[in-house]
C-alpha cells in the first residue's frame, strides 16, 4: 500500500539527537569514534582477545620479529620481546590499562570537580573568597611534579601515579562547572523552580546537572586525552606501573634498550597510545563543533 | 594584505626555517677542539677518584690509567709485569724483601688547585701505601677509611714495613712470602699519589679532597666532573712517558647502553663501554665501527646473603640454585656470547677445572628440598639487580625477571630491588641482601684474585664476599695455596675449593662472558685492558 | 588597579607561603629516616646523629624547626644531596637556568609558529588551508611527547645522523658557566672556536625544543583560531560591515587586538605543561635541566634533592603564573577570570 503523508510533520529532535546529527556529518569524527569504540572493545575484553598471558616468559622465542617480516612468525602476530613474551598480547594488555585506569581517573575527577565547582557556584560566600584563587594557583604546578612527589612519599606503582593525575585534572572541570552554575544561577527558570521552593540540592540535580552534562561530556574527552598522555609518561618515567602490570608506557620504555634489534616494541606502544589520543581529539573535536553548531542553529 | 601574498610569506618561512635546519645540521665536520678530544661513553659515575677506596670497575677506569701511575704495571698483551713509577726491583731470596728503584723525573699534574714543587720521589711511594695499610696513617680514615681490595686480599698482614732508603729507592718487607705481590702492586688499584699535595691538604683542613680532586703523575690531568655528567681530563704535558693521546679528554656518563650505542652512532662518542649484547650484530655491520671483543677473565653470579636465614641452610640455597635453568640464562641476557660457568675461574685460567660438574636444573628436586627445609609455599624473598652492565653480567634487571618466574614455578616470590650503583654496593656491603645478581672482574691472572676476594672470611668487611661466607676449611685451602709456587699443586687445592663451593653453593656461578667495547674507526690504539681499567694513552684520532 | 595589584601580590605570597609549609612537611611524609631527609646525611653514628639533630633543631619543637627551614631557605643554604653530598643550591642554580632556556625556545617558536597558523586558519576557516591547520593541531596534539622525541631521534640522529641526540653542547668544548644559558655563555665565553661551539649548541637544541613546542604550538593553534572565528561572529563586526568597512579594515583595527588578547592568559596555562612536558624530554635527551635532575633524584631516593626541587620550581611556575594573571587582568579587565582560559 502507497504511504504518503497528509499534513507536512514538522522534525524536533531532541538536543542529543541534534548533536549526533551534527556530529555524523563529520567523516573524520565518525572514524575517530569507531576507533575509539575499538579501544573501548579491546580494554573489555583483553583477557578473551589475548592468545597467551602477557606476563609469561619464553626464553626459546626471544626477540621474534612480528609475522609480516622474513623469520617472524604467525603464532605471534607482533613478535615477542626481549623476555620471550607475546606482544600481541602485551599491546592489548597495555591498552586495557592504560586507557581504562585513564577513564577511571576521568571519572573520578570529574565527579570531585563538579561537586567542588557547584558548591563554589552556588554558595555566593566561597566565590569571593581567596581560597577558590589559592587553589587554582596551586594548581599551576606541573603534573609529573606532583606525581613525583606522591611516589616519593607512597612509591612507585600504578595507583599512585593514578592520584597524581586525578589532582592535577580536578581544577579544569571545578573551573567549567563552576561558571556554568553562576551562569545558569541567573537565569530565570532556576528563579522559578527557587520560586516553587526547591532547594539547592534539588535545583542541582534536576535543572542544572541535565544542561551540564553535554558540557561534562566535552570536558571529559579533552580530560581524557590528557589523562591517557600522561599516565604513559609516567609509566615511561618508569614512576606509574610496575611489572606485572602491562602499561604501554611502562612497555616503551623497557623495548628501549633493544630499540635498534626490535625497532617494532618500541613503535607499536607508542602508535597505540597515539592512535587512542588521536582518536579522543578527533570525537572531542567532533562533539565540539557539534554542540557548537547546534547552539548557533 | 592579500591571501595570496600572506601565502607567499608563510610558505618561505617555513622553507627558510628548513634550510636553516639543515644548514646546522650539515655542519658537522669536526672542528679543531673535536679534533683533539675523544670522548668515551662510560656507564656510571665513579664513586671517587681514588681506585685504592672501591673495587668498582667504574672508578678504576675514570682514574687508574689516566690520572695515577703505579710502581709495575701489567704490560696488556701477555700479563707480564713491567716497569712503571719503579724502573727496576730486586727480590731477595727469601722472597721477603722487596727493593725498588724509582724512576726521576717525574712530575705531578699541575693544577688550578695544586702546583708541585717537587717530583715524584720515594716518599710518594711510602704514603700511598701506607695510607691503607697503617691504621695511625692521618689519611688512613679520610673518605671512609675502608681499602676494599687490599682488605680482600688481607694485604695489611702481608706487608710488614715499607721504609725509604734514599730519595729514589724504597723497600717493602714482608711477613711471609707471596706469589702475587708483585701482580698486585701492578693492578689498578695499587696508584700512587702525591704526598706532597697530601700534607698540602692536611694543613688545609681539607684532607677529603685528596680523592676528589685528585693528583696524579698520570697522563691525563684530572679538569673538572659532574656526577652523572661528565668527566673532563687534559693531557699532562709533561708526562714521563712519550704518549700520544689526545689534547682533551672526556667521559660522557651515559648509563643506558642502548644510549650509548646511540651515541656512538650518531658520533657524540668515539668509543663506548659495554655495548649491549643486543646490540653488537649492529656494531659489527656497521662500516664506521668496529667491536673489539675478547674473552674475559670474569664470572658473573648469583650469590646468597649466607648471614640471613633461611639462607644460612646450604639446603635451601642448593635448593634454589635447582630452580635456575642457567642455560636459558645464558641464551636470553648474554644471548650466546658468554661460556656455562661452573666454578669460579673461567677456562683462560690454569686453574680452570674442566670436569667440573653442574648444579643442572631440576625445578622438582628444588620443591622437594625447600620441603625438607621447611620454607613454605608463597616464600618472598628479594634478588638485588646490579643497575650497571658488566661483561659478566650485561643486564641483570632481566635475569633477575627471568629468574623470578623460574623461582615462581617452586613456589618463591621474588622482589626484585635495585639502586644506584654506589648506593647498590653500599647496602650490599651493609649485608641489606638476600641475594645478589653480580659478578667478578680479575685485576690479574692469578686465580687467587677469584678465590680470594669473593668467598674468603677477610672480605666480608671489605665488601667484595657478596655472599658475606666464612668456611674456615675453605680459607685454609686457599691460604695454602698461595704459599705455593708449582701451579700444578696449586691447582689441586683450587679443585678442592670448588668441591667445597659446589657443597654449600654460598654462590651460583652463571657465566664466564666476553668482554665488548665498540669504538669509531676514526679512533686507532684503544685496546681492551684483560687486567682492568682502560687506557687512553696510546689512543690517537686518525 | 593598586587594590588588584594588592590582591595579587597577597595572593602570591599566600601560596607561595603554602608552598614552602608542604615542601617542610615533605621531609616528615617521605619514608627513611627524617634528619637524611632534612640533611642528606646519613649520621654515621650516635654521637654525630646527637650533633646533627641539634644542627637541624630535631630536638626542639616543630614551629622551631621551622623557622630554622624558612632561614636557611632565605639565606640560601639549601642543604646537600644526599646522592652526591653537593650543595643544592648549587646543582639547582646549573640546572634550572638549562630548562628555562629551552622552555624559552620552546615558547617563542610555539608563539610564532602557531598564533600565525591559527590566525590564518581562523580568518579562510572551513578553506582546504585551515583544514590542514586543524588536521596539523589535532594530531600533534595527540603525540605522547616522549614517542615524538623518540620519533625524531630515530630519523635525524640515527636514520640521517644530521643532529646530536644528548645534551646541551659536546662536551669536548668546555663552556665556563656563568649565566646558565648556554647560548649566551658561549657568546660570552673566552674559548677558541666560539662559532662552533654555538653552532654545536644550536643543533644541540633544536630536537629538544621542537619536541617540547609541538604540543604546545597545537594548542595556540587551536585557541588563536577559534577565537578569531568567534570574533570575525560578533555583532559588532556586522553592525562595521554593514557600515560599509571592509572585513580586512574591521578586522585589523578591532578584531585582532580583541582576538589575540586572550592568548596571554593561555600562555600562563601553558607553562604547567611546558614544565611536564620538558621534564620527560629532558630525560630522553639528557638535557641538564632541572626535570631531569629531579627525575634522576627521585631515582635514587635523593629526598633532600625532591624536597628543594619541588620547591623551586613550583614557586617559579606559581610566580609565573600568577604574574601574567594579573597582567593580562590588568590589561583586559572587562574578561571574566574563567572564560579566559577556555580552549
Amino acid at each position: 500500500m502507497a504511504q504518503f503523508n497528509l499534513y507536512q510533520e514538522e522534525f524536533h529532535p531532541s538536543p542529543v539527537m541534534h548533536i549526533w546529527l551534527e556530529f555524523k556529518r563529520s567523516h573524520f569524527a565518525l572514524i575517530g569514534s569507531a576507533i575509539l569504540l575499538l579501544f573501548c572493545a579491546i580494554a573489555i575484553l583483553a583477557p578473551l582477545l589475548a592468545p597467551y598471558d602477557p606476563n609469561v616468559q619464553n626464553t626459546n622465542t626471544i626477540l621474534l620479529p612480528p609475522a609480516w617480516e622474513g623469520n617472524g612468525s604467525i603464532s605471534h602476530i607482533f613478535g615477542t620481546d626481549a623476555l620471550g613474551r607475546d606482544v600481541f598480547s602485551r599491546t592489548l594488555y597495555g591498552c586495557r590499562v592504560t586507557f581504562g585506569s585513564s577513564i577511571f581517573l576521568v571519572l573520578i575527577a570529574a565527579t570531585i570537580g563538579v561537586a567542588l565547582g557547584t558548591f563554589a557556584g552556588i554558595n555566593k560566600g566561597i566565590k569571593s573568597s581567596i581560597l577558590n584563587h589559592l587553589l587554582d594557583s596551586l594548581m599551576a604546578v606541573p603534573t609529573l611534579l606532583i606525581a613525583i612527589i606522591i611516589v616519593a612519599i607512597l612509591g612507585t606503582g600504578l595507583w599512585n601515579s593514578m592520584w597524581a593525575i586525578i589532582l592535577a585534572l580536578i581544577p579544569q572541570f571545578v573551573h567549567q562547572t563552576r561558571t556554568f552554575v553562576r551562569e545558569e544561577m541567573k537565569k530565570d527558570y532556576i528563579l522559578l523552580d527557587k520560586l516553587d521552593g526547591a532547594g539547592s540540592t534539588r535545583i542541582f540535580w534536576s535543572s542544572i546537572l541535565p544542561s551540564m552534562f553535554e558540557l561534562l561530556v566535552v570536558q571529559s574527552t579533552l580530560a581524557l586525552s590528557v589523562a591517557i598522555i600522561d599516565i604513559s609518561a609516567l609509566g615511561f618515567l618508569n614512576l606509574g606501573a610496575q611489572s606485572p602490570v602491562v602499561e604501554l608506557g611502562a612497555s616503551l620504555s623497557q623495548s628501549l634498550e633493544v630499540a635498534y634489534s626490535a625497532p617494532w616494541l618500541v613503535a607499536l606502544p607508542g602508535f597505540c597510545i597515539f592512535l587512542m589520543v588521536l582518536s579522543i581529539n578527533i570525537v572531542g573535536e567532533g562533539l565540539r563543533n557539534a554542540l557548537r553548531n547546534r547552539l548557533i542553529h | 594584505m592579500n591571501p595570496n601574498a600572506q601565502l607567499r610569506i608563510i610558505k618561505s618561512a617555513i622553507l627558510l626555517s628548513f634550510s636553516l635546519i639543515l644548514m646546522l645540521g650539515c655542519s658537522k665536520q669536526k672542528t679543531q677542539i673535536t679534533q683533539a678530544g675523544i670522548t668515551f661513553c662510560s656507564e656510571g659515575s665513579p664513586a671517587s677518584f681514588n681506585p685504592q677506596l672501591d673495587t668498582s670497575s667504574t672508578t678504576a677506569d675514570a682514574s687508574s690509567h689516566q690520572i695515577y701511575d703505579r710502581l709495575l704495571e701489567f704490560n696488556t698483551d701477555n700479563g707480564e709485569i713491567e716497569p712503571g713509577l719503579a724502573s727496576s726491583w730486586l727480590v731477595s731470596n727469601d722472597g721477603l724483601t722487596y727493593t725498588f728503584q724509582l724512576r726521576k723525573g717525574v712530575e705531578f699534574h699541575d693544577t688550578p688547585y695544586f702546583t708541585p714543587t717537587r717530583n715524584f720521589n720515594a716518599d710518594d711511594v711510602v704514603f700511598s701505601i701506607d695510607r691503607w695499610r697503617v691504621a695511625s696513617h692521618p689519611y688512613h680514615e679520610v673518605s671512609g677509611g675502608s681499602y676494599p681490595y687490599f682488605q680482600s686480599l688481607g694485604l695489611k698482614n702481608t706487608i710488614k714495613d715499607v721504609t725509604r732508603i734514599n730519595g729514589y729507592r724504597v723497600e717493602i718487607s714482608l711477613y711471609k712470602p707471596d706469589s702475587s705481590f708483585l701482580a698486585n702492586l701492578a693492578t689498578d688499584f695499587s696508584v700512587i699519589l702525591s704526598a706532597e699535595y697530601g700534607m698540602n691538604l692536611l694543613a688545609e683542613g681539607s684532607p677529603s679532597n685528596i680523592d676528589v680532586l685528585p693528583i696524579g703523575t698520570g697522563p691525563y690531568k684530572f679538569v673538572s666532573y659532574r656526577k652523572d655528567q661528565f668527566i673532563r681530563y687534559q693531557r699532562h704535558s709533561d708526562y714521563f712517558l712519550d704518549t700520544i693521546g689526545p689534547e682533551h679528554l672526556v667521559f660522557d656518563i651515559t648509563p643506558k647502553s642502548s644510549l650509548r650505542v646511540a651515541k656512538l652512532i650518531t658520533g657524540e662518542c668515539d668509543a663506548v663501554a659495554f655495548p649491549s649484547q643486543n646490540d653488537l650484530e649492529i656494531i659489527r655491520n656497521r662500516d664506521d665501527l668496529t667491536l673489539l671483543e675478547r674473552p674475559g677473565l670474569n664470572v658473573g653470579f648469583w650469590a646468597f646473603n649466607t648471614s640471613k636465614p633461611p639462607f644460612d641452610n646450604p639446603k635451601v640455597r642448593r635448593a634454589l640454585a635447582l630452580a635456575i635453568d642457567n642455560t636459558s640464562l645464558l641464551e636470553a641476557v648474554y644471548l650466546g656470547q658468554a661460556t656455562r660457568a661452573k666454578s669460579l675461574v673461567p677456562s683462560a685460567s690454569w686453574a680452570y677445572q674442566p670436569n667440573m660438574q653442574d648444579t643442572g636444573y631440576n625445578p622438582v628436586t628444588a620443591r622437594k628440598l625447600l620441603d625438607e627445609a621447611g620454607i613454605p609455599d608463597n616464600f618472598t624473598m628479594n634478588i638485588w639487580a646490579m643497575p650497571v652492565q658488566r661483561a659478566y653480567n650485561p643486564n641483570a634487571m632481566k635475569m633477575a625477571q627471568l629468574m623470578s618466574t623460574y623461582l615462581a614455578d617452586v613456589g618463591v616470590t621474588v622482589n626484585i630491588v635495585s639502586y644506584d650503583w654506589a648506593r647498590f654496593r653500599e647496602n650490599l656491603t651493609a649485608g641489606m641482601h638476600d641475594s645478589v645478581l653480580i659478578g667478578w672482574s680479575a685485576d690479574n691472572g692469578d686465580p687467587d684474585n677469584f678465590y680470594r676476594p669473593l668467598l674468603t672470611c677477610a672480605a666480608i668487611p671489605s665488601g667484595t664476599n657478596r655472599a658475606q661466607w666464612c668456611n674456615p676449611e675453605y680459607d685454609a685451602l686457599i691460604e695454602s695455596a698461595l704459599k705455593i709456587e708449582d701451579s700444578d699443586e696449586r691447582r689441586i687445592f683450587y679443585h678442592r675449593a670448588n668441591q667445597i663451593i659446589f657443597r654449600e653453593t654460598p654462590l651460583v656461578p652463571i657465566a664466564h662472558a666476553y668482554q665488548y667495547q665498540a669504538v669509531n674507526n676514526q679512533i686507532e690504539g684503544l685496546t681492551i685492558n684483560p687486567f682492568g681499567g682502560i687506557r687512553f694513552d696510546d689512543v690517537v684520532r686518525k | 588597579m593598586l587594590n588588584l595589584l594588592l590582591r595579587y601580590i597577597n595572593l602570591m605570597v599566600l601560596t607561595i607561603a603554602i608552598l614552602v609549609i608542604i615542601s617542610f612537611s615533605l621531609a616528615y611524609m617521605f619514608p627513611g629516616d627524617t634528619l637524611t631527609n632534612i640533611s642528606g646525611i646519613v649520621p654515621q653514628s650516635n654521637e654525630q646523629r646527637v650533633a646533627l639533630e641539634a644542627v637541624f633543631k630535631l630536638d626542639r619543637s616543630i614551629f622551631v624547626q621551622f623557622w630554622y627551614y624558612l632561614e636557611n631557605l632565605i639565606s640560601g643554604d639549601w642543604g646537600v644531596s644526599s646522592s652526591s653530598q653537593v650543595s643544592l643550591l648549587e646543582e639547582i642554580s646549573i640546572a634550572f637556568p638549562a630548562t628555562i632556556e629551552l622552555i624559552t625556545y620552546a615558547l617563542l617558536v610555539s608563539i610564532f609558529v602557531g598564533i600565525p597558523l591559527g590566525f590564518i586558519g581562523g580568518i579562510w576557516h572551513h578553506k582546504p588551508f585551515d583544514f590542514g591547520v586543524v588536521t596539523f593541531s589535532v594530531v600533534s596534539y595527540s603525540f605522547p611527547v616522549f614517542w615524538l622525541a623518540l620519533i625524531f631521534i630515530t630519523i635525524f640522529c640515527l636514520q640521517l645522523g644530521y643532529l646530536p641526540l644528548s645534551g646541551r653542547v659536546n662536551f669536548l668544548y668546555d663552556i665556563p658557566h656563568s649565566s646558565g644559558f648556554i647560548l649566551w655563555d658561549i657568546m660570552r665565553a673566552d674559548i677558541p672556536d666560539k662559532k662552533d661551539a654555538f653552532l654545536d649548541a644550536l643543533r644541540h637544541l633544536i630536537l629538544p625544543t621542537a619536541s617540547i613546542a609541538l604540543v604546545t604550538t597545537a594548542i595556540f593553534i587551536r585557541f588563536t583560531r577559534r577565537s578569531i572565528m568567534d570574533e570575525m561572529n560578533k555583532g559588532y563586526i556586522e553592525a562595521a560591515k554593514s557600515r560599509g568597512f571592509t572585513t580586512k579594515q574591521i578586522f585589523f583595527k578591532h578584531g585582532l587586538r580583541n582576538s589575540l588578547l586572550p592568548i596571554l592568559p593561555l600562555m600562563a596555562m601553558q607553562i604547567s605543561t611546558l614544565f611536564t612536558n620538558a621534564m620527560v624530554v629532558e630525560t630522553i635527551f639528557s638535557w641538564p635541566g632541572i626535570g631531569n635532575w629531579i627525575i634522576q633524584a627521585i631515582y635514587q631516593r635523593d629526598y633532600p634533592a625532591i624536597r628543594i626541587g619541588m620547591l623551586v620550581v613550583s614557586v617559579f611556575v606559581v610566580t609565573l603564573t600568577i604574574t601574567i594573571e594579573f597582567i593580562s587582568r590588568a590589561i583586559d579587565p572587562a574578561r571574566d577570570k574563567f572564560q579566559r582560559g577556555a580552549v
